[in-house]
């Protein structure tokens, strides 16, 4: 998640303060790991050397930095290039799992097991996130929804090596 | 604590095929339990066996402590009517009969009269989001509805088992999501344990704990389950 | 395409052979039943020809030929054991005279021939029962191209001219008669059957033969429409064009119908002897005349594979339209009300005509037949009609769950549920009708003769009106009468010149009494009694013989002495017998041959003619049940099995669920029984009040109840038909075990 390039997004819709972005932030995106001031305040930074945004003057008011941030023509090209921009599919788990797997035939581990453990341990996580999206409103369900296919990509992944880990074995040690 | 439904060492062969070679599972009461494994792994016929469907060549079935696959077929008709409900993946309905009549007909079997019949099978329209569906007949229902009314007949006689093979295996994936949250609920609801049997993961996902069929023989996975609590109450915490 | 069709229709597997094999073995019945009545129509006809001969003594012929006159003296009506003879006598008066068809030559004096059947009666029963009735000795056998049936009695006797020619009733003829008389009124003794009213019966009874046999083709092209639909929706999916569908689909049902075809045509041949010896006329037929003409064994041979080829068509339309098939179950139109109406016609037509009896044969014909069949008509399009009524009468107030599946599935689509039974129906209507008839003119009949005594008894001699058969019967004849074992009573019956005792307000000479002695009177009594002190009785012209003689009648008495009645000249001599045939045609035979310008008369021919066509038309409704029964019989389990294979997987849900295999088995029992017997109900009810007007408005008679026999066969019937059902039924077993539930 790019917190500088979602943050570019949420100024584009209005000018807003460092609070605000903070607060949409968390509302949207930061699913159980809120976004913490000291990053928000630095990214701004960045991007204001960078041009992309203009602080407004200090409003007067008790808090620190009641500074309005206004996105700058660069800062709307660079968001609106980032948002038509179709994400690279990546295979991230793939590696790690994969490498579990083979290097636990390598040694004459029992990857089985060790397959149906992930397996247990995607399926609990699913688990937890069909409960999520029952009961929780529209946008948890839509984000527990991505978690899940997810996970139930792997979890095929993890089926189809089960089934076929005598030939890979067989590779593997060959 | 003696589980509710559990087969001990079941073996069973088609012929000269074995589909099950010493299978073990076992349902507390109040559990949703999954039960996933590939195409012909004997799934299907383990959850037969458990139902009382077929006859094990050897092991056991057991059903509240007691062995029920050694009854005759009669006896083992009537526990189906009485303590078992079913939901499969498609064409369960009677065509001649309206939905209402359909989620009545265990009901009817069991000796209740019509009207208190169709009386209890009612309240499950407006349970399940079929308002307004009762006199239509299942070649009126779309794919989603019928299997709501099939859930309904499942669990209308408030079955101490519902047992469910791949019943969202002919609908979309919002629709299955649908009936599935729909029958959980209801289960949990009546405190019927449900049994189900399914190949994807996201519907086995809204069980309490799965096993995994692998070769005519049965696997627990269970992680962390606590009998009867419902997963919302671990997540919540 | 159509070498493509006909592969595909062999490599089908299992299911296609046994439907073609089913539509093939349903075209040969059929066919076989259709050619066999169209031979019977024929038969009938070429029966009527080869009797014409018979005629040759009419008075209104008036063919000639420049030949030697032949003399012909026709000596009807003649009968041996309640069975017609035709009795002609022929005296030929040069080398040149007319020969009857059959005969090599005429029979010259002193000869006579006979009909095969004749010919081993004579030489098979005792001479004094039989041959001593007739004047000469056998010498030859009648060809069967004079005779009518293999069974019939005829007789030409050989005559001296000059003595034939002096007898009344002689004709002197130079041609042989070869069509029927101008006018047939009283001198034609082979009229022949009414062919316009026998064609019109063998309609009926064709129509109820073959509607069972076309409803079993559509039955079983429809067997397995589901897995067919779904081939030629794929077919169409991939490209193919409805008319290339439907060119396959009528080649697939074309082949098993020309197959059938041929296989009927064998199947009539090989029933040919058969069908001879059902009597539509009365007799049996020759086997050479049942014969289909060419014309008719054309239409045949192109008619029923069209007709297949236009079933296939209409039964599969559904899928030349849509590639997709046909998935959905949609309740079909219920039928409405109006379909009772033909049936209410038809009774109402029946209705109608009592108290109105058309006058003529032709009309009566016309009203009555219509009429049954508009019944028939009325049975089969009422009978889903009456099927969805009983059903949702039902459905509406059961709790039992298999009652409920059963009704509902008949309240949807009632039609299919009917068509099964439809050709059962049919047979019960014309069984019960028939059996209903006959049984009631049987027993109307049976009353009438109130005395049984009347049956033993043999009158010969002069009817009232004629000239007295002769002046005094000799001694020796009386004697020879009263030495036949089993003789009971004789009476000598006198001419009553003088009128006496008369009834002066009728003044006809057939009204004019005739004369017993009171001894006479007393060895008879069955015919009555005198007054007490009496010696002279005038007896009613009819009194002797009549089917209402009884015991009680008490005759007037007639101002004679005895001994003066006994130089009277004798009218007929009335004889009682024990009632065995033996004792009865010794009288006969002997009587005949005493005074053998006269005939004998006993109560069993009178009725004989009419007798045997009743019983013929009996047996036409045995057959017709016979051969309706197993045919509906294999529709209905043919259908039975559709249902079942349509529904195995919601019922082997059922079963997992916990339904018992006996709820299934109620479901299916049900419905079939249920329409089964409402409209079996119906059709006996229906057979019955059609019978009951039909009798009342012909015959003025009451319709007597049939006795057991009858209520035996329908049960019969009925649980023929319940077993086949129940036949079906292990194959519910099968087909709904838990792998039909499994899923995909």
């Amino acid at each position: 998640m790019s917190v500088p390039l979602t943050l570019l997004g949420l100024l584009e819709r209005e000018p807003s303060h460092g609070y605000d972005l903070k607060r949409d932030y968390d509302t949207f995106f930061g699913r159980g790991k809120p976004l913490p001031y000291g990053q928000v305040y630095a990214t701004l930074g960045r991007l204001a050397r960078d041009g992309k945004v203009v602080p407004g003057e200090a409003e007067p008011g008790d808090g620190p930095e009641r500074k309005r941030y206004v996105i700058t023509e660069a800062g709307v090209t660079e968001f609106e290039h980032w948002l038509a921009e179709p994400v690279a599919p990546e295979p991230t788990l793939q590696s790690v799992l994969f490498t579990k797997v083979v290097l636990a035939l390598l040694l004459g581990r029992d990857a089985e097991a060790y397959l149906d453990t992930q397996r247990a341990a995607h399926l609990q996580r699913m688990r937890e996130l069909t409960e999520l999206r029952r009961t929780g409103p529209l946008v948890d369900a839509l984000l527990a929804d991505h978690g899940l296919f997810h996970l139930e990509a792997d979890l095929r992944w993890i089926d189809l090596t089960t089934a076929r880990l005598d030939a890979l074995a067989a590779e593997v040690r060959a | 604590m003696t589980p509710l439904i559990e087969a001990r060492d079941v073996e069973l062969s088609f012929g000269e095929t074995p589909a099950l070679r010493g299978a073990s599972l076992a349902a507390e009461a109040g559990e949703v339990l999954a039960v996933m494994g590939a195409s012909g792994s004997g799934k299907s016929t383990l959850l037969h066996c458990l139902a009382g469907i077929l006859v094990p060549d050897a092991g056991e079935v057991l059903f509240e402590g007691r062995r029920i696959d050694n009854l005759d077929e009669n006896r083992r008709s009537a526990l189906r009517r009485d303590s078992f409900g079913f939901v499969f993946q498609f064409g369960q309905l009677v065509p001649e009969l309206t939905a209402e009549e359909n989620i009545a007909l265990p009901l009817l079997l069991s000796g209740v009269r019509r009207s208190a019949a169709l009386a209890d099978a009612r309240p499950w329209f407006a349970r399940l989001g079929l308002d307004g569906l009762e006199r239509r007949r299942s070649g009126e229902l779309s794919g989603g509805q019928a299997q709501r009314v099939a859930l309904a007949r499942g669990l209308v006689t408030r079955p101490r088992v519902l047992f469910a093979d791949e019943p969202t295996g002919a609908l979309d994936s919002l629709t299955g999501e649908q009936v599935m949250a729909l029958m959980v609920a209801a289960a949990r609801d009546q405190g019927t344990t449900v049994v189900l049997v399914t190949h994807e993961p996201r519907v086995a996902a809204y069980a309490d704990r799965e096993a995994i069929v692998r070769d005519g023989r049965a696997r627990s996975l269970s992680t962390g389950y606590a009998p009867g609590g419902p997963a919302a109450e671990r997540v919540a915490s | 395409m159509i070498a493509f069709a006909l592969r595909l229709a062999v490599s089908g597997g299992r299911q296609a052979v046994v439907r073609l094999l089913t539509v093939a073995a349903a075209a040969a019945v059929g066919v076989g039943l259709l050619l066999s009545t169209l031979a019977a129509v024929n038969a009938v006809g070429a029966t009527n020809e080869r009797m014409l001969w018979a005629n040759s003594g009419a008075k209104s012929r008036t063919e000639t030929a420049d030949v030697d006159p032949l003399w012909w003296r026709d000596n009807s009506p003649e009968f041996y054991d309640g069975k017609r003879l035709l009795f002609i006598e022929v005296a030929a008066t040069g080398p040149t005279s007319p020969v009857p068809p059959g005969l090599a030559k005429l029979p010259s004096a002193g000869e006579y021939y006979a009909s095969p059947a004749l010919a081993e009666l004579i030489r098979e029963r005792p001479a004094d029962q039989l041959a001593y009735r007739f004047p000469g000795r056998l010498t030859g056998e009648i060809g069967d191209a004079a005779l009518a049936s293999p069974d019939s009695l005829v007789l030409v006797v050989g005559q001296d001219p000059a003595a034939l020619a002096a007898r009344p009733g002689a004709h002197r003829i130079t041609a042989i008669a070869t069509e029927l008389p101008a006018d047939c009124r009283s001198d034609c003794p082979a009229t022949g059957t009414r062919g316009d009213a026998m064609t019109l019966i063998l309609s009926v009874v064709a129509g109820a033969l073959l509607f069972p046999v076309v409803i079993f083709i559509g039955t079983a092209t429809r067997l397995s429409a589901a897995t067919r639909e779904q081939r030629y929706a794929a077919m169409r999916l991939v490209g193919a064009t409805p008319r290339q569908i439907t060119v396959i689909a009528a080649a697939e049902s074309t082949l098993a119908a020309v197959a059938g075809t041929v296989l009927g045509f064998g199947l009539f041949l090989a029933l040919r002897p058969l069908v001879a010896t059902v009597p539509f006329t009365g007799e049996r037929f020759f086997v050479e005349d049942l014969t289909v003409t060419a014309p008719q064994a054309l239409a045949v041979l192109l008619g029923v594979p069209l007709a297949a080829a236009v079933a296939a068509r209409l039964a599969l339309r559904r899928v030349t339209v849509s590639p997709l098939g046909v998935s959905r179950r949609a309740t079909p139109k219920p039928p409405t009300a109006w379909r009772v109406a033909p049936l209410l016609a038809g009774l109402a037509e029946l209705a109608w005509f009592v108290g109105r009896r058309p006058a003529t044969t032709n009309g009566q014909t016309a009203a009555y037949l219509t009429g049954f069949l508009v019944i028939m008509l009325g049975l089969v399009v009422a009978g889903p009609w009456l099927t969805m009524a009983a059903a949702r009468a039902v459905a509406a107030r059961t709790s039992r769950p298999a009652t409920l599946i059963a009704v509902r599935r008949l309240a949807d689509d009632p039609k299919a549920g009917f068509r099964s039974v439809a050709g059962l129906i049919l047979a019960l209507f014309v069984t019960t009708a028939t059996v209903a008839i006959i049984g009631t003119i049987d027993h109307n009949r049976g009353v009438l003769a109130g005395d049984p005594q009347t049956r033993v008894a043999v009158e010969h001699g002069a009817l009232a009106g004629e000239p007295p058969m002769a002046a005094a019967v000799p001694e020796r004849v009386l004697a020879e009468v009263r030495a036949v074992p089993g003789f009971q009573g004789l009476a000598v019956v006198h001419a009553n010149p003088d009128g006496l005792a008369r009834d002066p307000s009728v003044p006809a000479d057939w009204a004019v009494p005739v004369l017993a002695l009171c001894s006479d009177l007393a060895q008879v009594p069955v015919v009555g009694h005198c007054a007490p002190g009496a010696e002279v009785a005038a007896v009613e012209p009819y009194g002797f013989l009549s089917l209402e003689s009884q015991q009680s009648t008490e005759w007037p008495t007639a101002p004679i002495t005895a001994e003066a009645a006994a130089r009277l000249p004798v009218q007929s001599l009335y004889v009682t017998t024990d009632g065995s045939p033996a004792a009865m045609e010794r009288v006969r035979a002997l009587l005949s041959r005493s005074f053998p310008e006269q005939h004998a008369r006993m109560v069993g021919d009178w009725g004989s003619a009419q007798q045997q066509m009743l019983a013929g038309w009996r047996q036409l409704a045995d057959v017709v049940l016979l051969t309706t029964l197993p045919i509906a019989g294999c529709s209905l389990a043919v259908s039975v099995m559709a249902g079942l294979s349509d529904r195995r997987r919601p019922f082997a849900m059922l079963r997992l669920t916990g339904a018992p295999l006996g709820l299934l088995r109620r479901v299916i029992a049900l419905e079939s029984a249920l329409p089964l017997l409402v409209v079996a109900a119906i059709a006996t009810g229906t057979g019955f009040g059609a019978a009951a007007m039909f009798l009342k408005s012909q015959m003025d008679y009451d319709l007597v109840p049939p006795g057991a026999v009858y209520f035996g066969l329908v049960l019969l019937g009925l649980a023929v038909s319940l077993g086949i059902i129940a036949s079906t039924l292990p194959l519910l077993r099968r087909i709904t075990g838990p792998e039909a539930a499994r899923n995909g």
